[in-house]
This record gives structure tokens, C-alpha cells and sequence, in this order.
């Protein structure tokens, strides 16, 4: 590896970049005149809005249902709607129109104010105002507001003539002043504005200004047939990895750095137009500063993520369609700065994005440790690393960098081999399925939890199955591998589906320690559990019926369409789907992982069965636990708050593995 | 000087059957000499001068570029050689000069020795009009100028040209020719393909024809003439053409 010639790749790289006018306009002149355009114009339509509708001005009508008719009752009502009338653009109505509702409705009057009395027991005549306004929209509220403030005046003033004629300062009613000393300083107050909304802001225009320009390196080179020229010259492919590398992470710190700064001058503008005193206040440089230096292991690791996609990618209009679930993924997970409970752990902590969004946080009030910081850094570099490995890798299959030559020839092949199970289809059938469980599978089990259960296996999961089997005249025996196991296949099952239910129950009761699950999501865990049915009913709907019916989907159908990309591809993707499937994102991890073991269970036997068997007793386990978790012999193996042990780990990974190794031994390579 | 011995590259087809482009490939090239590599589309010409110039690996056999090894010292073999195509293309966003300093600093040459170079081969090929304008406001004659020049920049003793005139017009195509045959002059060793007969005819000290991965045969043009008893070269193409195909009869004035 010659450095010299990766910086001499870089070097021109980044002068290449700077004469794309694209890339100019979104990592520099883009971010330079959004956001001020942004923020000025939000605050600015935000008050000339108010402005607005204030002088739209509102028509109310008055109605008068006075029981007691004296003279102060009238002079009460007088004073309220000369008050009324002398406000800006109001125009009140006082009649007893013969149908103010049906002014009301046809919105030709915004609020009906209707004054009633009543007379207390000691003689005392009080008032009802009583407003029938719309408060959903911004119009009524204001009228709303404006009737309010009119009949608290004109009740002062009552009261205070009331105390003058007997002698009692009016002062009393303001017994109390309440004065308010606000400590923070406009400073604080943007570092708070900025604290919330920078660690997603940043991330996004990383990732964003990252993809523009990774695009462009390989896929663009390709898409402009210079890629071969640079191949032929004297340099390492490794050297023009670095080097394009190098450029990608540069390009997005720029873009970050330009974005950050133009974000916090908006802010500012923002905040002094909202009334602060914003003289004296500074950038929170050194906040930025531990910004960007987080900021740079993630950027390295888009960089060589983005560069292995765009190496991948035929053409620039590839590489961009390819980038686009990554985007939408990094979204996601730096969303989590927004979450204001969440904070970092070292579970978190490892994953990233979601690392480096709450590190940052920490960092602004100053609550991090340094191991947190460690890990994060640790785990982006060695994602780093491998993605890289894998640009590299690429950089050397012929196959990939000349993909554009063969499309012509392969297309003719894809299009003759075109048959029900590709990923295309798969991936179809799956989400039609998912739509179905959502959104009447949650219907059913809303009107009744047990029966709807049963309808969503039998329906929704298993029925569309040999529907879609039927029309494709496809054997359903063979097609789902409906096929009875060895003796001693089934035999070795409860001695892999005990231990891995039980390693499964114990990730995700730790999961739940560090993230705990909200409470009603728990809640409603139990009322699964806790049905009023007899336990054989409960089995039947909660461990049997989902055994059969989702390996019948997952482990029999779904996987079929994944199967020409590799066996273990397959399992994982049909574990995946299982997974994603149960529509729960704290049971995401521990599904995906028994879905792994369901689907190799099936693939390497040969047989389904060994799936159902295994996903029965897995959730049978969960039932048999809920159920007899007080009674004696169950006591040794649950603490005192009805978690399980965590010793309980050991010999449950002791026994999978022997368990597995036997299945291993005695099932023949069929098909992996 | 070019060496390929018993060059063969499979590909891997998406049905998965196996496709030969390059089928048992030898043939040599010396200094000073303009060998032609003469052939119909998918002959088989593209392939072999990717492997020859690194890009692709052979799935056996092997070549020497100035008895450089092109697997062991891959590296040497791209110092030594100057590579022409197609499919070489030019950042248009950069300037002539840009283009070249860049790969002169590739091939590890200083700057005063890329200036130097530069300077003599635009006054050789008149090209000191545009070299500070962006390529991609170029014309096609005015690219492959550039190209050219990137190609020869680090002085390689071997030239590889795939199908050099291919889509050029006349004028542009003279480039070329001339470019080659002053290579000659200075001692090159100039390996180019075509599947221009005429080309072949003009230029090449001798001839090398591939077919179908496979090499037909191998001689200078009074060699192929005398050997196959015909004049036209496009009739002597089609005589070994016909001969792999089991038929001795050339059917080529059936017009």
C-alpha cells in the first residue's frame, strides 16, 4: 500500500467534487440558504398569521337568559356588551336571534355567549357566561379568548365598585403578585433547542451529504466508463479504495460542519426574533466540537458502508435507489435522540447510530462514561473495518466492477427463469400477509381475544397458504415439506426446544432490564395468558395452533422463495420475516433468533414437523410457566419478583448445543 | 515485449453454465512491432487485453509484459504499459492538463517530469489550444488526444490499444494511425485489435486472428497470403474461419 498515491486518488477526488455543481449545491449552498429560509419564514408566516385571523375579526351573538331582571342584572349585561362591541373587530349581536344555532352551524356567527344568573343562598345573584365556540379552529379560540378577557374586565370592575361602596380597598383581590425571575440565559435556552434537534439533524446531513458523493465515486466512474482507465494505471485497488474513502468522509464533515453552522445562526435569528435577548450569547463551540469528533467514527463508517454499495451498484441511478432503505434505517435509529427518557447503556451503546445520537446527549449534560464512549467507538470501527474489507473485496470481482456488459445477456436468462418463488414474490405475499394480520387480525382479537387468535392462524395464516398452493398447482406435502420426522429426530426435539425457549425468555427478560417494556405492552402479555378458557383451550390456541399454522407459513412457504439464493440465506430471511411478523419491537431480537433455529430444524431434516414440534413446546413453555408459576416445583428456578434465574443460562446452553450436535449427527446434509 | 501463453477465461453465466471467452490463447509481440489482434465482435479480443492489462484475472494460463508476470507483478506490468480502449473514458470535469498530471502522479512520475512530458506531446499533437478547458466541453478528436497522451504519459515500453478507431470519424481515426505507427519509431512493442480488416491490413507488421476464444491463426500478410492462396484479407479471415468449421471451401464471391 503507497500512501502517496491514495492521497494523490483523494486529492483529485476532491477537486472533482468541488467542480460538480450538484454535490456544490447540496454539501455547501444548499444547507447555506435552507435553513435561514427556513426558520425566518416559519416565524414569519407563524405571526402574520395571527395578525390575520385577528382581523378577519368574528361575529357572536348574545343571548340574554337572565331569571332575576333587576336593574344591576341589566346594567351586568349592558356593560358586557358595549364591552364586547368596543373590542377590535368584533361585532356582537345582540338579539335574541330567532335561530343563532343555525347561524352556528352555517358558520355565519363564530361563538354563541349566553349570560344566566343564579342567586346563592345569602341572597347573592352570580352569573354563568356560558361560550359555545369551536375550539378546533384557530378563529374560535381567539374568540373564545376575547369573550374571557372582556367578562373577567367587566367582573373586576363590579367588584371593585362593589368594595369602594363598602369601604374595602380593591386591592385585596390582588393579595398576591406573582413575579417571575427567569435564571436561564437566551444561551441556555439555545442549547437546549440545539441539544434536541442537532444529534438527529447531524446524523441525517451526514449520512446524506456521504451518499451524494459515494454515489458518484464508483458507481458515477462506472456509469462514465472511467473506472477502467483507473484500473489500467499504475495503482493498487486498495489505493483507490483509501483514497475514495478519504473523500467520502471529508465531503460529509464539510457538509456537516456547514450545516451546523448555518443551523445555529437560524436558531439564533429564531430565538431574538421570539423576544430573547440574544446580545452576548455565543456559539456553543466546544458543544460542537465533541459533536463533530462523535460524529467522525460514524462518518467513517458510512463512508465505507456507502462506498461498498456504490462499488456494487451498476450505475449512479442504482447506487441512489440502493442508499435510500440505508437513509431511511439511519433516520430511524438517530430518531432516538428525540426520546427524552431514553438515555445510554451498554446494551445501547453497541448499536450504531443509536450510539453515537444518545452519547452525544450525554456529552451536552456532561453525564457520559468514558466506557460508553469506548464501545461506541469501538463497535463503529470494527463495522468500519469490515466494510471496508468488503469495498476492497469488491474492488477485486471482476464480476461486479463490469457488471453494466453482462446486463443484456443476463436479462434474457432472468426473464426465461421467471417462476413463483423469487424474492420479489416472497417478499409480495409477505406484506399482503402482514397487512391482513394488522388489519383484521388485531380487529378479531379486539372483539374477542381467544377467538380472534384462532381466526388469525386458521385465516390469515394458514388458509391463503394451500389457497396460493392450489392456483399453482403446487403439492402441498412436498412444497411444505409436510413430511413425517425420524423416531429419533423427534425424540432429540424437547431437548433443543426446552433450552433455547429458555435461553430465548432469558435475552428477552434482560432486554427488558436495560429497556424496559412499557407497562401496558406487559399488561397486555398477561391477558394472553390469563383468558378465560381451560388450560387445554389455551395450549391448543396459544402453543398448538401457532405451531402448526406460522411453520406452515415461515418454515414451509415463505422460505421456498429464498432458497435459490442459499440455504442459511433462506433461514435467515424467512427468520427475519418471522420475526418482523409478530409486528413487536421488544420481542424483535429473541423471534428472529428462534426463527433461525425453526428454520434450520426443517431444512436440515427434511421435515416440518420437527419445526411445529419444537415452536409448540417453545410456547407451550411460556403458558406452563404464566400458569404454575406460584406452585412448588417450579420455585427453584424463579426469583421472588417472577423473573427467571439467570443461572438457569448455563445449563440451557450446555444442553442446545449437545442437543444440536446430536440432530447435526444423526440428519443427513440433504439440502444445506 | 508481449508473451501470452495458454491464456484461457471462463465465465460464469447467471443459469450457471460455464461460457469460454478466451480459449488457449499464445501468441508474442516484440519490440518495435505493431501486431494487430483481428476479429469478429465477441471474438474474444476485449477479454484477452483485459487480462493483459490486469484488469482481469486469467482462469489459467499466463502472460508476460516485458517478463513481468501479469499475476505475480501485476504491479510492474501496469508501469510498463500503456492502455488504450473504449472503455477507457476521461473525467470530463477535469482539465487536459489536470487528467494527465493525475495519472503521471499514479504511475509515481514527479511533476517536473510530467510537465516536461506533457509539454513535448502537446506540441506533437497540437493540442495547446484546449488544455485548460473542462474535457467535458471537448470534442471527440480533442478527447482522444487527451486519452493518447494519458496513455503514453509514463513512457511504457508496451502499448495495448483495444479497438483504438472504433466510433471515431476519419479525421480523429488518423490520429491514431499515425500515433501507432510513430510508436513503431520509437521502438514500442504495439499490440492493437480490430475487427476492421482494412486497419489490420495498413498498420500491422503481423496479424493475429481469434475466433471464438480461439486463435485461427498467426502470421505477417504475405505469410497468410501465401499460406491460404488468397489476396483479399476479409477472404483469408473467411477461409480459417471456415476451416475450424470443418469446410475448406471459401464461400466468400457467392455475390
Amino acid at each position: 500500500m503507497n500512501f502517496k498515491k491514495a492521497v494523490v486518488v483523494y486529492q483529485k477526488e476532491l477537486l472533482e467534487m468541488l467542480r460538480d455543481r450538484r454535490t456544490l449545491f447540496t454539501t455547501l449552498i444548499l444547507p447555506v440558504i435552507l435553513y435561514p429560509l427556513l426558520f425566518i419564514g416559519m416565524s414569519s408566516i407563524m405571526s402574520r398569521q395571527t395578525a390575520v385571523i385577528e382581523k378577519r375579526g368574528a361575529a357572536i351573538v348574545l343571548r340574554d337568559s337572565l331569571m332575576v331582571r333587576n336593574e344591576l342584572s341589566l346594567a351586568v349585561k349592558d356593560t358586557i356588551y358595549s364591552e364586547l362591541q368596543r373590542t377590535n373587530y368584533f361585532n356582537p349581536v345582540f338579539v335574541d336571534h330567532p335561530t343563532p344555532q343555525k347561524l352556528y352551524a352555517d358558520k355565519e356567527i363564530q361563538a354563541i355567549v349566553t349570560l344566566a344568573d343564579s342567586t346563592t343562598q345569602s341572597g347573592l345573584q352570580t352569573y354563568r357566561v356560558a361560550v359555545q365556540y369551536d375550539a378546533s379552529g384557530e378563529r374560535g379560540s381567539l374568540v373564545f379568548s376575547k369573550v374571557q378577557e372582556v367578562v373577567r374586565n367587566v367582573e373586576k370592575g363590579l367588584v371593585t365598585d362593589k368594595l369602594l361602596r363598602q369601604n374595602v380597598d380593591p386591592r385585596i383581590m390582588d393579595l398576591f403578585d406573582i413575579e417571575r425571575r427567569d435564571t436561564s440565559t437566551t444561551q441556555k435556552k439555545m442549547g437546549m433547542f440545539l441539544g434536541m434537534l442537532l444529534p438527529y439533524m447531524m446524523i441525517l446531513m451526514l449520512v446524506a451529504g456521504a451518499s451524494t458523493v459515494a454515489a458518484d465515486l464508483v458507481a458515477g466512474e462506472k456509469e462514465r466508463k472511467t473506472l477502467e482507465t483507473l484500473l489500467v494505471a499504475s495503482v493498487k485497488r486498495g489505493e483507490i479504495v483509501l483514497g475514495k474513502y478519504l473523500t467520502i468522509i471529508t465531503m460529509a464533515m464539510v457538509n456537516v460542519m456547514v450545516n451546523l453552522i448555518s443551523i445555529s445562526l437560524s436558531a439564533r435569528y429564531l430565538l431574538s426574533q421570539s423576544g430573547l435577548d440574544t446580545s452576548g450569547t455565543q456559539l456553543p463551540v466546544k458543544a460542537f466540537l465533541i459533536l463533530l469528533l462523535a460524529l467522525l467514527p460514524l462518518a467513517t463508517l458510512f463512508a465505507a458502508i456507502l462506498l461498498s454499495v456504490s462499488t456494487f451498484s451498476r450505475n449512479m441511478k442504482e447506487a441512489r435507489s440502493y442508499e435510500q432503505p440505508i437513509m431511511i434505517g439511519s433516520m430511524v435509529l438517530a430518531m432516538v435522540s428525540f426520546f427524552p427518557s431514553v438515555e445510554i447503556n451498554t446494551l445501547l451503546a453497541l448499536i450504531p447510530i443509536v450510539n453515537i445520537a444518545l452519547l452525544f446527549k450525554a456529552v451536552m449534560i456532561n453525564e457520559y462514561q468514558l466506557l460508553h464512549l469506548l464501545l461506541a467507538i469501538g463497535v463503529t470501527v470494527i463495522l468500519d473495518l469490515v466494510a471496508i474489507w468488503m469495498t476492497v473485496k469488491l474492488f477485486t470481482t471482476e464480476s461486479v466492477l463490469f457488471r453494466t456488459e453482462e446486463e443484456g445477456s443476463l436479462k434474457q436468462v432472468r426473464t426465461r427463469q421467471r417462476s413463483l418463488f423469487n424474492s420479489y414474490y416472497g417478499l409480495l405475499y409477505f406484506a399482503l400477509a402482514l397487512v391482513a394480520l394488522f388489519y383484521l387480525g388485531t380487529a378479531w382479537q379486539g372483539k374477542d381475544l381467544l377467538q380472534g387468535l384462532v381466526k388469525t392462524q386458521l385465516l390469515i395464516i394458514l388458509l391463503p397458504v394451500f389457497v396460493v398452493l392450489r392456483i399453482f398447482k403446487l403439492k402441498p406435502v412436498q412444497m411444505l415439506r409436510l413430511k413425517l420426522p425420524r423416531l429419533t429426530e423427534v425424540v432429540l426435539i424437547p431437548f433443543i426446544a426446552i433450552p433455547a425457549a429458555l435461553i430465548v425468555a432469558l435475552v428477552a427478560q434482560y432486554i427488558n432490564t436495560v429497556f424496559p417494556f412499557p407497562q401496558d405492552y406487559l399488561e397486555n402479555m398477561q391477558k394472553l395468558f390469563q383468558m378465560d378458557a381451560s388450560l387445554l383451550v389455551l395450549f391448543a390456541v396459544i402453543a398448538l395452533a401457532p405451531g402448526i399454522c406460522e411453520e406452515i407459513l415461515f418454515r414451509g412457504f415463505l422460505v421456498r422463495f429464498y432458497e435459490n439464493k442459499g440455504i442459511w440465506f433462506a433461514i435467515l430471511i424467512s427468520a427475519l420475516l418471522f420475526a418482523v411478523f409478530h409486528l413487536d419491537p421488544f420481542r424483535l431480537l429473541p423471534t428472529f433468533v428462534l426463527g433461525i433455529l425453526l428454520g434450520y430444524l426443517t431444512l436440515r431434516s427434511g421435515s416440518i414437523v420437527n419445526a411445529m414440534l419444537s415452536h409448540t413446546i417453545n410456547n407451550g413453555l411460556a403458558l406452563l410457566v404464566v400458569s404454575y408459576a406460584g406452585t412448588r416445583w417450579l420455585q427453584p428456578f424463579i426469583t421472588t419478583k417472577g423473573d427467571l434465574e439467570y443461572w438457569l443460562l448455563a445449563p440451557a446452553l450446555l444442553l442446545l448445543v449437545a442437543a444440536l450436535w446430536a440432530f447435526h449427527k444423526i440428519t443427513a446434509p440433504k439440502e444445506m | 515485449m508481449i508473451q501470452v501463453q495458454g491464456l484461457v477465461k471462463e465465465f460464469t453465466k447467471k443459469d450457471g453454465s460455464q461460457f469460454r471467452a478466451v480459449d488457449g490463447v499464445s501468441f508474442q509481440a516484440a519490440d518495435g512491432e505493431i501486431v494487430c489482434l483481428l476479429g469478429v465482435n465477441g471474438a474474444g479480443k476485449t477479454t484477452t487485453m483485459r487480462i493483459l492489462s490486469t484488469v482481469f484475472k486469467p482462469s489459467s494460463g499466463t502472460a508476460a509484459i516485458e517478463g513481468y508476470d501479469i499475476l505475480s507483478q501485476a504491479d510492474k506490468v501496469r508501469e510498463h504499459l500503456g492502455f488504450l480502449s473504449g472503455d477507457t473514458g476521461l473525467y470530463n470535469r477535469l482539465r487536459p492538463n489536470e487528467f494527465i498530471t493525475y495519472f503521471g502522479r499514479l504511475y509515481g512520475m514527479e511533476d517536473r517530469i510530467i510537465k516536461q512530458r506533457m509539454e513535448q506531446m502537446v506540441e506533437l499533437l497540437d493540442m495547446s489550444d484546449f488544455m485548460d478547458k473542462k474535457i467535458e466541453f471537448l470534442s471527440s478528436g480533442m478527447k482522444q488526444k487527451v486519452s493518447i497522451v494519458r496513455s503514453i504519459i509514463h513512457d511504457p515500453p508496451v502499448m495495448i490499444l483495444d479497438e483504438p478507431t472504433a466510433g471515431l470519424d476519419i479525421l480523429t481515426a488518423r490520429n491514431i494511425v499515425s500515433f501507432i505507427r510513430d510508436c513503431k519509431a520509437r521502438g514500442k512493442c504495439v499490440l492493437f485489435s480490430t475487427h476492421i480488416m482494412r486497419e489490420a491490413e495498413r498498420l500491422s507488421d503481423r496479424i493475429v486472428m481469434i475466433h471464438k476464444g480461439k486463435i485461427l491463426v498467426c502470421g505477417t500478410l504475405q505469410e497468410l497470403r501465401e499460406a491460404s492462396g488468397l489476396s483479399d484479407l476479409d477472404d483469408i479471415f473467411v477461409y480459417y474461419v471456415n476451416q475450424v468449421q470443418g469446410e475448406t471451401e471459401v464461400q466468400a464471391h457467392e455475390f
